[in-house]
């Protein structure tokens, strides 16, 4: 039996796996993931539960029925933390999909089909680049939650969320755009793809089977880098005010308690806390994975 | 194509990009409708006929371009309309805020910018050593770190904690610090300052340092060194000049990243800049402020951008222009 060469994902993962920094980041976002499955099991409260208020428990430091103690909400804040981790992944990962989608469809066309189109597209996504996004994000989540008043659109569960995740989807996808055509350029005349033309596979096939695998190792990385990023804006939309006030998510939770940060400092550092653990995650999962991928650019 | 050339065109894409923000957000802000009937609706005593007229008085009547097209002409002479809710003239609230927004972030990007060429060199210089490991490990901690969580950190300890430090506002209300207007306002910068001095030394350390560990490896490094000149002249004139190139354009990107999380820094510490301005007009709908403020803000990015990509064309001949 013939034994195949570990494939490219195999020898990346055989590099990864030596790179400490990388495994730590994978380490840390496994951590979330898992605390994102399984907080409906592991958390001691209901995230809704604001029974410590009525008892005059609220803004409580820690101790052994409040282990990070209460917020001046009354919620309990390793609930609150828990729970927090998966609306966190939907934002990361729901903001991260629409960006690969629409960056790597332009970026696909223009690397593929040069010439004009991919000067104006290319245009388009420096466009997007250059803007304010963090800025026209708050302005459109503020006027956006203004026009729906009194439309179908209200009775949709958790608009507001989905709003952002939208919105940070359809600012963040440039650079994945970039990098989308910079390899799609590059695979264009590669020898594999033009033998792939000469016997006869149609374009489809050549763009879906044989360019996009191979340009993935590098979009990956942009993605892993960007889901930290998105989680990051939804905080700070989130802390300004401007968040979903019924989801459960760690930029509320700095939002509602900021004020009180002198009396219950637990209740802000819990939150902020999870956000630098998850943000690291990521930047260091995108780190491990550019020096798993791109060998030639290790230092 | 030559640098004017380049120069040019970059310029016209940039006048192109502030004018397409500015048309987003007007068409965006007047999808809403009146702002004058969402924020008068529902009072007692507002008739229709007050509306009309208040609408009138604030240039609101009239189809959406012909609005455009005058808010757009009167920009052209630094006229931003007047605010509807503190009635005063846009323009000069964004002077006086855009000043207070300024007054923290240029020195928070300069000294944050000695600060990095100087542990860089310690850290590129000593490749591999335990200093480099834990310049790069602090680096990465301190760019993951989100910059309102150190900017809250801060204020615990040196404001709640310690008690040494003002947490918050540009100013102090009662007494002033040593009865100085400067010391004082100076006292109130510290934090703030350092909030951002401390998250762009790790960013741009990050950048710095392989850049110049990089350029350190050349073969021209290798023949200052050989032709016998002293160490410190190697590395400050000659690698960290070159090292300092990709860097030059991520400071552009940088400054953009901060004005624009200007809102998140200036809620942190209550610091009234443009950051603040803004997110006060969202909340109240305060369009024509809402609509200066986006356009300094965009001005000040693009403008960032634009000189850093004409000082890299600039200071690096080798760059293909395109």
């Amino acid at each position: 039996m013939l034994r195949r060469r570990p494939g490219m994902w195999r020898q990346g993962w055989y590099r990864f796996r030596r790179n400490r920094g990388g495994m730590l980041g994978l380490f840390l976002v496994a951590l979330v993931v898992l605390v994102a499955v399984l907080s409906p099991f592991v958390a001691p409260f209901e995230p809704s539960d604001q029974s410590a208020m009525l008892r005059g428990a609220s803004r409580r430091a820690p101790d052994w029925i409040h282990l990070l103690g209460t917020d001046r909400n009354g919620y309990d804040v390793l609930t609150r933390m828990l729970y927090g981790a998966s609306t966190a992944l939907a934002v990361g990962l729901g903001a991260m999909a629409i960006a690969s989608v629409i960056g790597v469809i332009v970026g696909g066309i223009a690397g593929y089909a040069g010439g004009l189109t991919d000067e104006l597209l290319m245009r388009f996504a420096e466009f997007f680049m250059v803007i304010p996004v963090f800025v026209v994000i708050l302005a459109v989540v503020r006027l956006f939650g203004i026009v729906v008043v009194g439309t179908w659109l209200e009775s949709v569960p958790h608009l507001n969320l989905m709003t952002i995740i939208v919105l940070l989807g359809c600012f963040e996808w440039p650079p994945i755009a970039r990098m989308a055509r910079a390899e799609f350029l590059r695979l264009r005349h590669a020898e594999f793809v033009e033998a792939a033309v000469c016997i006869g596979s149609t374009k489809r096939s050549i763009l879906l089977r044989h360019i996009l695998p191979n340009a993935l190792p590098s979009l990956i990385v942009l993605v892993a880098l960007g889901i930290g990023g998105a989680i990051l804006a939804e905080t700070m939309v989130s802390f300004l005010g401007f968040g979903d006030p019924r989801a459960v998510s760690w930029g509320q939770s700095l939002y509602f308690n900021y004020e009180a940060l002198k009396v219950a400092p637990w209740a802000v550092l819990s939150p902020g806390a999870a956000i630098f653990v998850t943000v690291l995650g990521f930047n260091l999962l995108a780190d491990g994975l550019t020096d798993a991928f791109n060998p030639r650019l290790r230092r | 194509m030559g640098t004017a050339r380049y120069i040019a065109r970059r310029l016209i894409f940039s006048a192109c990009l502030i004018l397409g923000v500015s048309v987003i957000l007007f068409a965006m802000i007047n999808a809403i409708g009146n702002p004058i009937e969402i924020l008068l609706a529902e009072r007692p005593g507002i008739t229709d006929d007050i509306i009309e007229s208040v609408s009138k008085y604030y240039g609101l009547d009239g189809s959406v371009t012909d609005r455009y097209f005058t808010w757009l002409g009167n920009i052209l002479h630094l006229d931003f309309g007047t605010s509807i809710i503190y009635n005063q003239p846009v323009s000069e609230m964004l002077v006086a805020y855009g000043q207070e927004t300024l007054k923290i972030q240029l020195p928070g990007i300069l000294i944050a910018l000695a600060l990095s060429v100087l542990v860089s060199v310690v850290a590129a210089t000593r490749q591999h050593s335990r200093v480099d490991f834990g310049v790069i490990a602090g680096a990465m901690l301190g760019h993951s770190l989100p910059s309102f969580f150190i900017g809250i950190l801060l204020i615990l300890v040196f404001s709640y904690w310690l008690g040494i430090l003002p947490s918050y506002g540009a100013f102090s209300t009662r007494s002033m610090l040593m009865d100085s207007k400067f010391i004082d306002g100076l006292w109130h910068m510290v934090l703030p300052v350092g909030m951002l001095v401390f998250f762009n030394t790790a960013t741009l350390t990050l950048l710095l340092r392989s850049s110049l560990v990089e350029v350190l490896r050349q073969d021209f490094i290798l023949a200052a060194r050989a032709s016998g000149l002293p160490e410190r002249r190697v590395v400050f004139g000659h690698a960290l000049r070159n090292a300092f190139i990709p860097v030059l354009t991520y400071l552009g990107i940088l400054l953009g990243l901060m004005l624009g999380t200007a809102p998140v820094t200036e809620t942190v510490f209550t610091w009234p800049g443009l950051g603040a301005l803004y997110i006060t007009a969202i909340q109240q709908l305060d369009y024509p402020v809402i609509m200066g403020t986006t356009m300094v803000i965009t001005f000040m990015l693009v403008g960032a951008t634009l000189l850093t990509d004409i000082a890299y064309v600039i200071i690096d001949p080798r760059i293909r222009l395109a």
